[in-house]
């Protein structure tokens, strides 16, 4: 057995050195051609399988790299939507402030900045709810304005809160007057959420729509001039005592976020001018 | 075909590839003996000689005696363990690596032996190491799996 294998050994090594010779002569031309007949095909299949496979993986890297990009921008946009939406957030409140200082810089009056952290728009009561209190010595009856009007007034003070009545609360009434007229009367806060001007009919006559109405000072709670609505549609009822318009309100009470409190004594002076535009 | 199967081994980022046939004609050699050792390490190393364009009956030869060689000692060897197989066919590679270099020498090859040691043979003995003890391992795994089943 291990002489046969010996044997076979030897013709083998014999067979392999003698093909190098004849090479090394230029003799064996033939043996790799016909080597090359059973070679060349199976090569050509594993070149075939070769780009096949490399397809394949190239394909799938191809498909995981996309994958993997795909995911990335989709967590960039994402980032980027909720940094947009923060700076807009951001801009928006930076004007609202500046407007908030602005009146507050222009008022001839003392006043608090205030935030509002709650809001009650059931119907039978309209009020908001800010971050100022008893703490912060605000007393009851206290004026709330925003940049573009009159809001309401402080009804309840709480040790950190105080809860403002909104001008369209039903309950609300506050002494105005018509800027173009003169025109005296009191606005009132209507359960659906509206506001409405109560005037003496024989003082109306010449109301129109648009007409800007403010507070009158009169009665000593607010400072007079600060601007409340504007006429929308007048209700003429002839030969009744009072007349009635309907107002839309200077100040959009659903979206106000800062107010300022008129905290300081002079609540019958006229701050008409530090609402520039209104009128 | 060694390119091919260092793509297919390693995904295509391979510089140096396997000697798969090595490793099977190893393989065989242990499983059939010196004769088949031979002839099969002949063959291969034949095909492999025509398919890469080189000199042919250099690693007919060299494969050759390594089946043979393998085939004769494999009785005697513990080859079952990952611990000898993998330095086992390290060496293996080496010896015919180097083999193959003396014989080229005769027949005045140009390379230098440094490189051709750094650059070719080690890197491809270490692979066939590693290469081959998983082979020996998965084929291991396989029998077990197929004595269960039966």
């Amino acid at each position: 057995m291990r002489l046969r294998a010996l044997g076979l050994l030897g013709v083998i090594a014999g067979v392999c050195l003698l093909l190098l010779t004849l090479q090394m002569r230029g003799r064996a031309a033939g043996a790799s051609e016909a080597l090359a007949v059973l070679t060349t095909p199976v090569q050509t299949v594993l070149a075939r399988i070769n780009r096949a496979t490399l397809g394949v993986w190239g394909t799938y890297r191809d498909w995981k790299n996309v994958r993997t990009e795909n995911r990335r921008l989709r967590d960039e946009a994402q980032r980027l939507r909720v940094e947009a939406l923060r700076v807009t957030e951001t801009a928006s409140e930076n004007d609202r402030l500046r407007r908030l200082l602005a009146l507050k810089q222009s008022l001839p009056l003392e006043t608090m900045a205030g935030e509002i952290i709650a809001r009650e728009w059931g119907g039978w009561v309209r009020s908001l709810t800010i971050n100022r209190g008893r703490g912060d010595s605000v007393g009851r009856l206290t004026a709330v304005i925003a940049p573009d009007g009159l809001v309401g007034r402080i009804v309840d003070v709480r040790t950190g809160s105080s809860i403002v009545q909104v001008l369209t609360d039903p309950a609300s009434t506050v002494g105005a007057h018509v800027v173009r007229t003169r025109t005296p009367g009191i606005v009132e806060g209507e359960p659906r959420g509206t506001l409405r001007f109560k005037y003496m009919a024989r003082d109306g006559g010449n109301l129109q729509i648009g007409d800007m109405v403010v507070t009158s000072g009169l009665g000593g709670l607010f400072p007079g001039g600060i601007p409340i609505g504007r006429v929308r549609s007048i209700d003429d009822r002839g030969a009744a005592l009072f007349s009635y318009a309907q107002l839309s309100p200077a100040v959009d009470f659903a979206r106000i976020d800062e107010v300022l409190l008129l905290t300081g004594s002079g609540a019958a002076r006229d701050v008409a001018a530090s609402f520039k535009g209104d009128g | 075909m060694r390119t091919f199967l260092a793509i297919a081994v390693l995904g295509g980022g391979a510089d140096v590839a396997p000697d798969i046939p090595l490793i099977v004609v190893v393989l065989l050699a242990l499983r059939r003996g010196p004769e088949f050792g031979c002839g099969a390490g002949f063959v291969a190393g034949l095909l492999q000689d025509a398919a890469t364009g080189g000199l042919l009956g250099v690693q007919a030869l060299t494969k050759a005696v390594v089946g043979f060689a393998i085939g004769v000692v494999g009785t005697r060897l513990r080859v079952s363990q990952p611990l000898v197989q993998v330095p086992g066919l390290v060496v293996l590679s080496v010896l015919e690596g180097l083999a193959r270099y003396a014989l080229l020498q005769l027949f005045h090859f140009p390379a230098p032996f440094g490189e051709l040691m750094t650059y070719v043979i080690l890197p491809q003995a270490l692979y066939n190491g590693f290469l081959g003890a998983a082979l020996v391992l998965a084929l291991a795994w396989a029998e077990t799996l197929k004595e269960r089943t039966s």
